[in-house]
This record gives structure tokens, C-alpha cells and sequence, in this order.
């Protein structure tokens, strides 16, 4: 008796390791492994010699930037794309949450039935292909497009948006939007809402229940959303191709170019500084926000 | 809901389908413009029935996306059983950490990387092509993966651990505990996951875009290649119908699940005590599991197929090639079908599409495909014989090699006729919109440089194109060493950009067109598809200015082929006179094939205009040619271009 | 004594059903209230609409002669402790404790003082920076009652609050419960569908079905004046018997006429018949007014539990002394083991122990049903 109940552990625990040992050997080959390559490249020459030459060329290029008076001025190429980069995907990123968050609120708090149609409005556009959604709005925005007309026939002034900053935001913000709502819509369904009646039973103010209790419980959604509109927003190079007028020169873009031009090391020097930034950023979030957040989505 | 709640919810409802709404209203557009509308018509329907590759990439992608999301799910589903039962937390803190590295890791990173990982091994296991429909398979895996454990484990975290081990005490091994107790309770969990996999794979770009290679194409990729042609409605009429396509599905899914409520309802009311035959949960396993089951078909025959047939690897351009539109003939198809006749074999041609020179160049150098056609231009050309990577034609396999003209022979790039067939030609010109832009004004370069147009003037979004204008302007050779003069050509270029309306590739169709911009230089023939499609306001006119690029697009074999003889009958055949006609009106380029340009029924059909800017009349064709083309630049030269064109892109 | 809430003719219902139909209730200050009923019977409605969670489709809920209706939870002077807790995950003891506070903009150190205050008198010093994910069921209760507390409200209402505690803790936590109503004298509205917890803590006890409320009285009244076949059966174990009044103090039933302290009936009215199981005296045959058969006794601890078959009706007797399966035996009781209620519509539905307890029935046709 005692035999086949450790031999029936034993066939479970065989069972279990059996389940695992292929995702394991294929996050080893496939996630693990590639990122060596990627720092392997960064750190070498095209004879495969090591060199630090292209991170150092990432840190110190200088390009001369001519300003609108006419006056030149010396800047850090790649430090200034970067710099751009991150902060558009920063703003797409506050966007996001602040317009998501409401909406995934919304329907976390609709019946079940309205919840199933609200997730598949939701999806639907990320089932159009991205590029041609985006080359829809090329023709939305433009001088003479759809919301200019709109516009004019209220008669208000046109405004100028495509192959501006905002162009590009609205770009990142409007093909990101879902996955900055289905994090925060699966935690906020998950809500336990005695704990909102409990807010509200304890004094607070509708406010207050959001700001002292949803908020703070909805934290590790608000980082999986943050994580999952910040990273491709950092890292898009169709999106200002296409928006920006080609005025718009950011990280991706960068990667590409050098991808293109046949520069592979200095394209994974890119690639490996952008990474290593964004694991640090990530890494520090989760931290301040103060909790694990184990199968956060 | 609150009435607040209500109007806010339809403005971002709004927001998220406005660009579908423009889809969907240009996907009926009678002209060829994304942004004119000049009628209602079922045109662009009609074509995308009869383009068989753009057909296919949708097939390609529908099987890339559903055998990725479904292993993706299988593979996540164990790992996340796996990972919930690890006793140690380290164990369990350090598969959490892999886990998320696809999903914080940008994926133009997990591209790269994964693609510096096949090509690695492909080198070390001496395969010619590393990058095909599995390395993207095992891409699109890869980043599906977190997405699914991510759904999985908290379903499996809220099972009452005691399920699966009272199903064993009852007589259960612990595989068939695990389908018969533990699968059903996280079924919830593993089906979203799976549509998010299949969501997130469909939509994908980026890492398809790294992981490409031979004969897969899916549509991103081929709807990224379109720029030296533009989008035309008929991608938008294709994304009309996948989103009808989704609203069915949807609603017929809704409508089941409301039965089986409505069922559940009832069986209630009347407390019901048999079971009924299959609960819904069944119903979603058993759909599931035969969509599973037909996507591995449908993979299994589309590959079994392809075994037993000839197979030719063609990399060309986006639209460069006749595809059966308006009643064309569709090439690819009729040299299957020629091919077939004449040698008694089947063949298929798997056709892809790039959308520069240095994106094919970059793919071809990475050393993990296997293409037996390309098409680069001239100055492409010139580089891959330098390197050694293109392998010399054998002309008794090309006889209508003969009806090359004479002129068009012994180009700089290949001046002993070695190793190329040209395709097309065409110098560039500049476009401008006369009800804008003052006749006095133009003639030459100077137009782009006026500041009387600022903010109506487009530029090539290329470097070499962008300081070719600078250059021809300046009346420097563009093909110049000397890295003082390409400061010089910055110093244009900089001075120009205040001016500058957007950098654009084939967006300048959509500007030209809908007159946002007024002036823009672009390559001759596509001046007469801007013009058709122009809005009412438009009136789109032509011009070369004095010195300006000729280019040469020109057929030639890869060292990476693996079907030269056959890569050579293709050549011969896109020289007859049917391919070869088809090609010159589709692509609407010069085209150096005699029997095209002598052709009456050409002539004809192309109209008096289209032949005088198309064909003009230049005795020292060659000459000109040869002194303004694009070269091949020296490395140095080459990076110290791509640093001034990053400097005045971040300006 | 003051009335602090009535409620007056009070209906509700949820998708067209009827779950609360026209209550009234009147609760005073310092009043220990139980709402005492099987699951399903509205009284957790009841409470939530005291608590502010949902509003009546009719009548009024008065606070201190106010009309609340349409007063939100967080305006209201009454606190809710909740079945199971909900304390906020994210916050320590000590913050759970301090929530209200926080919210009224309470200064830091009046904060301090009184959460420490509080978590002493529920016996929970020591734990102030504890995660709650880290207490045992009890101490998470007690967190959740010094919560409701801190604020000082009027009425604590406690809906099922010991329900997830095993018998041991609960018998504890109800006498901490009663202390702790003792000492800050506040107004506690308790929801259970334990009869016991409800007879051992209330003062007043109300007993609620589909909707209605059946008798609300003291725990005394409630057990030994059972209003009508329901109570009977839901308080405590009864024998439930059809029989006709002869005349004021004269009952006749199983047969047999018997004294009682019951008057005010019509003559041959048919009236139910109360017998208590501890109230039955086992007699020898000859002494016994009734005569039956033993069919199983079991064993209780303080006491053996008899059914006893007197022609056909089981009757349930709670004895000190022994007697075997098969037995033929006698019964006596005494006038003032005999309570008379008229006839409901409840009758006949309850108080023979032919068969399983109405919950094990219940439980049995769930069964059979899923």
C-alpha cells in the first residue's frame, strides 16, 4: 500500500516535470540564448572581435542640429532619439491609462453580457492589420482629411496634426489602447465588491473608494498595462514613419535603419542599451509599487 | 450605467473605430486614392477575388496565426501547470522572470535577437535557408507564450488543489486527472489565452518583419513592402471583409452562448434531472479541438503539397508584377501554368516582396534565405557583384534576351551583360500641382528649394534618393567620395527642411492626390496613377528637371540560388512579349523590352502622354545614364551618408 | 427606551422577484437585534438596506425619526461588518483599523491613539503591522469588527459575521461579541440563520421567512410561544401535532385530551399542538397517556435522542435515561409542555420526524438536481 501511494507521487512528480521540461528548454533556446546573441553582437566588430565601439557610438555620437534661428548646435544623436522616443511612449502611456482606466472601470462593472460585447469592441480593431489601421489614420489626420472637414464644416480653424508630435501620439495611443484595457478590465473584474461596499460603509465618497481602494488594488494591472503600452510604443517604427511625416526619428527607427543599412552590431548595440534600460525602468516600478505581481494580466 | 459612463464610452468606442470606418468607406472607393473619394464601386472587391498572392499572404497568415496560437497554448498551458506545482520559490520566482522577458522586452528586440539566433545556427548547420515559415512559427510561439501562461496560472492558483487529487484517488492516473478535473476548471483560462496568441500573431509586424525569410509571406510583411507603390483600396476592401468576417463569428458565437443560457435557463425552471448531451463547455473544447485539428491539416497539406513540386523563390518589390487586376493577366500564374505545358511538370512560384533595396540586400546578406530571383535596382546590383553575390546568367537559357534594346546593354553596373536582365527603368521627375504652383517656377531643382511653397513640399524619406535631389541640385556627382561635398549636400538638405512638408515613400500618393502637398519628386510612371486618383481642386502636372536619376531595376540570380535553371526559364519568360506587356502597363515604369516599347497594342493602350514622359526621346541614353545613376558607395562613404541623414532626421 | 430605526412597510424586489414584502420593525438604542432566518428569507436584504447598499422599492427606512432612503452608505452613522470581512487586502492591520479615520481627515496622532484603543479592546494589540492575508479567520473578524467600531457609529450591523469560524471560535466570538456590544453600548443589528447563536445573544430576536417576518420577541417568548408551525420548527426541535381545542385549557390530540395553558380558541377548533422534546416525560406503559414503540435511539451526550412511533407519528423525545429499540413505552406530559398555535399555513408542513431533517432533504434533492 504504502509502495504505490510513493509510486503514485513519484508518477505525479515525473508528470509535473514532464509538463515543464519543454517550455523550459524552449525559454532557454528561444528567450534565453537569443539575448546572448544580442549582447554578443553589441559587444563585437563584423570580424567577431571583441570592441566596445558601438555602445560607445550609441552614448557619444553628435550630429549638428540646426535651430529655427539658424544657429547650430551640437547634440548626442542617439541620446537625443532616445530621449524622444521615450518621451512620446510616455505620454501614449499616460493616455492610455487615463482614458483606459474609466473604460476597463466601466466594464468591470457592467453585467456579464455587456462585459463579453464591451471585450470584443475592444479586440475587434486588433484584428484589422496594424499597418493599414494606421494608414487609415493617415488619412483621418491629415491637413485636408477627415476631421479637418469635420472641422470646418462646424467652422472651426483647422488644425495642423499629422507629421507632428501628436500624430505619432495618437498613433501609439490608438494602437495600444486594448492592451492597456484588458490588464486593468481583468483585475478590476476581479474586484472583490464588498470591498467598495466596505469603502463606502467606512465613510468614504465615491472618490474616495476609487482613490483609497480600487486604485491601490488595481495596481498590479495599471503595471501590466503600463509594461504593455510603454514597451511597443518605445520601440515602433511604423507608427512615425507613417504619422510623423518622416520627420520623427525614434529608437525603432534607429534600429531599423542600422538593421537596413547592414549594420547588425551597432543595431543590436542599440538594441541591447535599449534593453537594459527597460528592464532597469520595469524592474524599479514593480519595486515602487511595492508588490510581486505574479501572473499580473 | 450612468449617462456620463454612457457618452463617454461611445466616444472612445468612437475613437477606436473611426480608422475602421475609413477602411470600410475606401475599401469602396471606384478610384485607386486612400484619401479621394471619387465614387462607389465593388471594383476593389472584384480585384482582391482574383489576387492570388495577396490571397495567399492572408492564407499564410490565418496558418502562421492559428498553428502558432494553438501550440502556444498547448506548450504555455503544461508550462503553466509545471510552474505552479514548483515546490521552490526560487524556481518559481526564476521561471516567472524568463517568462516575462518577451512580454517587457520591445519586440523589435525579440526580432532581432531571434533572428541573430537562426541565422547563427543556420550558419552552423550549413542551411542555405535558416529563415522560413518554422523560424517564424517559432517566433510567433515564443511571444505568445507569456500570454498564455499569464492567463493560465491564476486559473490554476484559484483550483482547489484537492480536485485533481481526488480524481487520482478515485482511479484517475495523474494525465487523465489532469484532462478530466484540472483542464475543464482552467478551460476559461487557456481559451483566452489562446485568443490572445491568435490575436497577437495575426496582428503582428515587427518580429515577422526579422524573422521572414523564404517563400512565406505574410500580409503584414507584403503590405509593409508596398512602398514604392502605394496601398491601394483593395488591402482596406480585404480588411472590410476580415472585419465582417469577425462580426459574424462573434455573433453567431454570442447568439449560441445566449441558447445555451437561455437552455440552461429553462432546463431550471422545469428542474430538468437528465443531462443534456454535450454541456457548453464541451461544445467550446470539442470546436476548439477541431479547429486545432484542421489548422494542423491545412499545414500538414499546404507543406505535403509543396514537396512534390518544382519549387522557384522569387523576392521582387511590392506591386512590381502584373497580379490579374482589371483583367490583366496575372504572371506568376501564367508561367505556373506555361511551365506546366511546356515541361510537363508542376511548379509553383513562391513569391515575396521587399520594400527597399537594403531590405533585401539585408535579408540576402544575413545569408539565411534562398531566393533564385531578385530584383534590385542598379546601384544594388553593382554592390552584390562586388561581394560576389550574384551568380552570371547563362543567356542560352534566356533567348529573348535578344529583344533587350541595344542602348539598355552594358550599363555601368554590369558592363560586360554578366549578370543581369533589366526589368524596368525610369528617371525621376518632379510632380507638382499647377493650380498651386506658379508655371515660372518650375524646370528644375529649385522648385523644392522655394521657400514661396514651405510647408507644401515633400521629400524622399530615403537617404539616397533625399541627397540625390540635394546633389543633382547643386550639380554634384551623386556618386561623389568626397565627404566634403556630401556636407555640402546636408548643408541643402537642412536648409530645405524648414520647408518640408513630410519625408514620405508612398504616402506621397495620398499627399499628391488629396493636395496637401503641391510639390514632390517621384518616380515618372507613378505620376499618371497620382493624376487619375487626384481630387477635384488637383491638377497634378510632370516634369524632369535637367540632371536628374535614372534607374535600372533589373532580374538577376542570387549566389544563394538553388533553382538556377529554372530561375533562368522565369527570366526568359517575363521577357516574352504577354509577361513582359502585362508588366510594363501594370507597373507603368519605362520598360527596355523591345517587344513592349514597339508594341502598337502598348502604344496604345498607354496613350500618347504616358509614352512621351515615359520614353523620352534621348539619343545619348547611355551616356546620360551612365553619368547620373546611382552607384555603389564605398562602406565608408555608405555609413558616413546614413550618420548626416540620421542628423537631419533628428532635427 | 429610544427607537433609533424603523422600518416601515418595507418591499423589494430584484428581476421582478419579491424578496422583502412589506416589513415593519422598530429597533431601540442599545438594542442587541438578531434577523434570525433561513438562507433566502430577504434578511440579508434587510440589512443592506439598513447599511444604505440598496434602496426599498417602498416605504421608509427612519433614522431617529429621518427618512434615509436615499442616504448613501458613506453618510450614514451605521457600520457594517461583512460576512466575510472584506478587508482591503493591500492595507495592514493597523490602516485597515484606521481607514474611516483617515477618511474623516482625523489627526495623526488622535489616529494612533485610537486605533491602538480599539485593537485592544478586540484583543488584537501587538498585530498593528500584520498583513491581513497573514491572520487566522478569528483575527481577521475581530480586524473587521474594530474597523466597523473605530467610527463610532450608532448601529453595527453584522451580517453572518461568525459563519466562516469553526464551533469552538464561534462560541467564543459571540461572547466577545456581546461584551463588546455590552461595553460601547451601541445598537448591534445581527444576521445569522443560526438559532442558537440567535437564542444565546439577542435581546430581541426576529424570525424571517420568504420574505415576511414571523415573531419578533425575546429569545423566551420566541422559544416557548412559537407564533405558528414555522418558528416552532426553525427554534429549536419540535413535534408539531394536529388537534382540536374542546374548550379554553382542554386540547385534544394523538387521540387523547390533555390539560394546557392555552385559552382564547374557538370550540372543536383545529389548532396545532407544540410539544417540545425536552418536555416529554417517559413514563411506564401504564402511566403514560399515549402509548408507542421506540425506533431509534442515538446518542447525544448529555441526553439520548428517542423517536418514538405513537400510531404512525414519530414523535422526538430528548431523555437522561435509557431505552432500547422496540420498546414499548409511555408518554406523560404536563400541562405546561403543551403550547396551542392556530393553524398556518405552515401546518402540517413540519414537526414530524418520519423522515430526515428539512435541511438534509434539501441537501439530498440538490443532489439529485445538479
Amino acid at each position: 500500500m504504502k509502495d504505490t501511494v510513493s509510486r503514485q507521487r513519484a508518477r505525479v512528480a515525473t508528470a509535473d516535470r514532464a509538463a515543464l521540461a519543454p517550455y523550459t528548454v524552449w525559454a532557454v533556446l528561444f528567450i534565453l540564448v537569443p539575448l546572448v546573441f544580442v549582447a554578443y553582437y553589441a559587444f563585437t566588430d563584423n570580424a567577431f572581435h571583441f570592441t566596445l565601439d558601438n555602445v560607445k557610438r550609441f552614448f557619444t555620437a553628435t550630429s549638428t542640429v540646426i535651430g529655427s534661428d539658424g544657429s547650430a548646435q551640437e547634440v548626442r544623436t542617439y541620446l537625443l532619439i532616445f530621449w524622444r522616443s521615450l518621451k512620446l511612449a510616455v505620454i501614449s502611456t499616460v493616455i492610455c491609462l487615463a482614458f483606459g482606466y474609466p473604460i476597463a472601470y466601466i466594464m468591470a462593472r457592467a453585467a456579464p453580457r455587456v462585459q463579453r460585447t464591451f471585450m470584443t469592441i475592444i479586440m475587434i480593431p486588433m484584428w484589422m492589420n496594424f499597418l493599414i489601421r494606421t494608414y487609415a489614420w493617415m488619412t483621418i489626420l491629415q491637413d485636408k482629411g477627415i476631421f479637418n472637414n469635420f472641422l470646418t464644416t462646424l467652422h472651426l480653424p483647422a488644425v495642423h496634426i499629422i507629421g507632428t508630435e501628436a500624430a505619432v501620439v495618437i498613433g501609439m495611443v490608438y494602437d495600444y489602447f486594448p492592451y492597456m484595457i484588458l490588464p486593468l478590465y481583468s483585475i478590476l473584474a476581479k474586484l472583490d465588491p464588498k470591498l467598495l461596499e466596505a469603502a463606502r460603509d467606512l465613510g468614504c465618497s465615491g472618490w474616495g473608494v476609487l482613490k483609497r481602494v480600487v486604485w491601490p488594488l488595481s495596481l498590479p494591472g495599471v503595471i501590466s498595462g503600463v509594461t504593455m503600452v510603454l514597451i511597443p510604443s518605445i520601440s515602433t517604427f511604423y507608427i512615425s514613419q507613417k504619422l510623423g511625416d518622416g520627420k520623427f526619428f525614434l529608437i525603432g527607427d534607429a534600429i531599423e535603419g542600422q538593421y537596413v543599412a547592414n549594420n547588425l552590431h551597432f543595431a543590436a548595440a542599440i538594441a541591447f542599451v535599449l534593453m537594459i534600460v527597460l528592464l532597469l525602468c520595469m524592474g524599479l516600478m514593480r519595486k515602487l509599487a511595492g508588490r510581486r505581481v505574479e501572473g499580473g494580466l | 450605467m450612468r449617462p456620463i459612463a454612457k457618452v463617454y464610452t461611445a466616444l472612445i468606442f468612437l475613437f477606436l473605430f473611426a480608422p475602421i470606418a475609413i477602411l470600410l468607406v475606401f475599401s469602396f472607393n471606384s478610384g485607386n486614392s486612400l484619401s479621394v473619394f471619387s465614387g462607389f464601386s465593388l471594383h476593389w472587391y472584384q480585384e482582391l477575388l482574383h489576387d492570388t498572392n495577396t490571397l495567399g499572404a492572408l492564407k499564410n497568415t490565418l496558418i502562421l496565426a492559428l498553428s502558432a496560437s494553438i501550440l502556444s497554448t498547448i506548450l504555455g498551458t503544461a508550462a503553466a501547470v509545471g510552474i505552479n506545482k514548483l515546490r521552490s520559490r526560487t524556481m518559481r520566482s526564476a521561471m516567472n522572470t524568463v517568462t516575462n522577458i518577451p512580454m517587457v522586452n520591445p519586440d523589435i528586440i525579440t526580432g532581432i535577437s531571434l533572428m541573430l539566433l537562426f541565422v547563427f545556427a543556420g550558419r552552423l548547420m550549413g542551411l542555405g535557408t535558416s529563415l522560413n515559415f518554422w523560424t517564424m512559427l517559432i517566433a510567433h510561439i515564443t511571444f505568445c507564450l507569456p500570454y498564455v501562461i499569464l492567463q493560465v496560472l491564476p486559473k490554476l492558483r484559484q483550483m482547489d488543489k484537492s480536485l485533481p487529487e481526488a480524481a487520482m484517488d478515485l482511479g484517475c492516473t495523474p494525465m487523465r486527472a489532469f484532462l478530466k478535473v484540472e483542464l475543464p476548471e482552467i478551460m476559461p483560462g487557456v481559451l483566452t489565452g489562446l485568443i490572445m496568441a491568435f490575436t497577437l500573431s495575426l496582428d503582428d509586424f515587427v518580429i515577422s518583419y526579422f524573422t521572414a525569410g523564404n517563400g512565406f509571406e505574410t500580409l503584414p510583411i507584403r503590405i509593409y513592402s508596398m512602398t514604392k507603390k502605394t496601398v491601394t483600396p483593395k488591402m482596406y476592401a480585404l480588411a472590410t471583409l476580415i472585419f465582417f468576417a469577425i462580426l459574424a463569428l462573434l455573433i453567431i458565437s454570442n447568439l449560441m452562448d445566449e441558447e445555451t443560457a437561455q437552455e440552461r435557463r429553462l432546463a431550471k425552471a422545469k428542474r430538468k434531472k437528465e443531462r443534456k448531451p454535450l454541456s457548453p463547455q464541451a461544445k467550446r473544447t470539442l470546436a476548439l479541438s477541431v479547429l486545432g485539428g484542421a489548422a494542423v491539416l491545412a499545414l500538414a497539406v499546404s507543406f505535403a503539397g509543396r514537396a512534390q513540386q518544382l519549387e522557384l523563390n522569387v523576392y521582387n518589390w511590392g506591386e512590381y508584377i502584373s497580379d490579374g487586376s482589371e483583367g490583366s493577366l496575372d504572371t506568376i500564374k501564367a508561367f505556373e501554368k506555361w511551365y506546366e505545358e511546356e515541361y510537363g511538370q508542376k511548379i509553383r512560384v513562391n513569391y515575396s516582396t521587399y520594400a527597399s533595396n537594403e531590405d533585401m540586400y539585408a535579408k540576402l546578406k544575413s545569408g539565411s534565405v534562398s531566393y533564385d530571383v531578385i530584383v534590385p535596382s542598379d546601384y544594388m546590383i553593382a554592390r552584390l557583384i562586388a561581394e560576389d553575390m550574384l551568380l552570371p546568367l547563362d543567356y542560352d537559357n534566356i533567348p529573348n534576351y535578344k529583344y533587350i534594346g541595344e542602348q539598355f546593354r552594358g550599363l555601368y553596373y554590369d558592363p560586360n551583360d554578366e549578370y543581369t536582365v533589366p526589368y524596368t527603368y525610369g528617371v525621376v521627375g518632379i510632380i507638382y500641382n499647377a493650380n498651386q504652383v506658379d508655371e515660372a517656377d518650375i524646370g528644375d531643382w529649385d522648385l523644392m528649394w522655394n521657400p514661396k511653397y514651405a510647408g507644401r513640399i515633400l521629400q524622399f524619406n530615403n537617404s539616397r534618393d533625399a541627397f540625390g535631389t540635394a546633389m543633382y541640385k547643386l550639380g554634384i556627382d551623386v556618386n561623389t567620395g568626397d565627404k566634403a561635398q556630401w556636407d555640402q549636400a546636408l548643408a541643402e538638405l537642412q536648409a530645405q527642411r524648414p520647408m518640408i512638408k513630410a519625408y514620405v515613400m508612398d504616402e506621397i500618393f495620398n499627399a499628391m492626390e488629396s493636395g496637401e502637398a503641391d510639390i514632390g519628386a517621384y518616380y515618372a510612371g507613378d505620376y499618371f496613377t497620382m493624376a487619375d486618383a487626384q481630387a477635384d481642386s488637383v491638377d497634378l502636372q510632370f516634369y524632369y528637371p535637367p540632371a536628374t536619376n535614372y534607374f535600372f531595376d533589373s532580374m538577376c540570380i542570387p549566389s544563394c540560388a538553388q533553382h538556377k535553371e529554372l530561375a533562368e526559364i522565369f527570366i526568359d519568360y517575363m521577357l516574352s512579349e504577354e509577361a513582359a506587356i502585362a508588366n510594363a502597363e501594370y507597373i507603368y515604369y519605362a520598360c527596355p523590352n523591345a517587344l513592349v516599347y514597339e508594341s502598337e497594342d502598348y502604344i496604345d493602350e498607354m496613350g500618347e502622354e504616358a509614352m512621351e514622359i515615359l520614353y523620352p526621346p534621348m539619343d545619348d541614353f547611355k551616356e546620360r545614364y551612365n553619368s547620373y545613376a546611382y552607384q555603389n558607395l564605398s562602406d565608408d562613404i555608405l555609413s558616413y551618408m546614413n550618420e548626416l541623414w540620421e542628423s537631419l532626421k533628428i532635427n | 427606551m429610544k427607537k433609533i430605526i424603523e422600518l416601515k412597510n418595507i418591499t423589494k424586489s430584484f428581476d421582478g422577484e419579491p424578496v422583502l414584502k412589506g416589513i415593519n420593525l422598530d429597533i431601540y438604542d442599545n438594542e442587541f437585534l438578531t434577523l434570525l432566518g433561513p438562507s433566502g428569507c430577504g434578511k440579508t436584504t434587510l440589512l443592506r438596506l439598513i447599511g444604505g447598499f440598496e434602496t426599498p422599492d417602498e416605504g421608509e427606512v427612519v433614522f431617529l425619526g429621518q427618512v434615509i432612503n436615499d442616504v448613501p452608505p458613506h453618510q450614514r452613522n451605521v457600520n457594517t461588518v461583512f460576512q466575510k470581512y472584506a478587508l482591503f487586502p493591500h492595507l495592514n492591520v493597523f490602516e485597515n483599523v484606521a481607514f474611516p479615520l483617515r477618511e474623516k481627515k482625523v489627526p495623526k496622532d488622535e489616529i494612533e491613539k485610537r486605533v491602538t484603543e480599539m485593537l485592544s479592546l478586540v484583543a488584537l494589540s501587538g498585530f498593528e503591522r500584520r498583513n491581513i492575508t497573514s491572520l487566522s479567520g478569528g483575527q481577521q473578524q475581530r480586524v473587521a469588527i474594530a474597523r466597523a467600531l473605530i467610527g463610532q457609529p450608532q448601529v453595527l450591523l453584522l451580517d453572518e459575521p461568525l459563519g466562516a469560524l469553526d464551533l469552538k471560535l464561534r462560541k467564543d466570538m459571540q461572547v466577545e461579541l456581546k461584551k463588546i456590544q455590552k461595553q460601547t453600548g451601541i445598537t448591534f443589528i445581527f444576521v445569522t440563520h443560526d438559532q442558537e447563536e440567535a437564542l444565546s445573544m439577542s435581546d430581541t430576536v426576529v424570525v424571517m421567512s420568504e420574505g415576511k417576518i414571523h415573531q419578533i420577541g425575546t429569545p423566551i417568548d420566541i422559544y416557548n410561544e412559537p407564533i405558528n408551525a414555522f418558528v416552532a420548527d426553525f427554534i429549536g426541535e419540535s413535534n408539531i401535532l394536529d388537534g382540536f381545542m374542546l374548550e379554553d385549557f382542554r386540547v385534544t390530540f394523538s387521540g387523547q385530551t390533555f390539560d394546557c395553558l392555552d385559552k382564547g380558541f374557538g370550540y372543536n377548533e383545529a389548532v396545532d399542538v407544540v410539544v417540545r422534546p425536552e418536555d416529554v416525560d417517559i413514563v411506564s406503559l401504564e402511566e403514560g397517556q399515549v402509548a408507542g414503540v421506540v425506533t431509534s435511539v442515538t446518542f447525544m451526550g448529555v441526553h439520548y435522542e428517542i423517536i418514538v412511533d405513537v400510531g404512525g407519528f414519530k414523535w422526538m423525545i430528548q431523555t437522561t435515561d435509557f431505552v432500547d429499540v422496540g420498546e414499548h413505552i409511555g408518554i406523560k406530559l404536563d400541562p405546561d409542555a403543551i403550547h396551542i398555535m392556530k393553524k398556518s399555513e405552515y401546518s402540517d408542513l413540519y414537526g414530524d420526524y418520519s423522515f430526515f431533517s428539512d435541511e438534509m432533504e434539501e441537501a439530498v434533492e440538490g443532489e439529485v438536481k445538479a
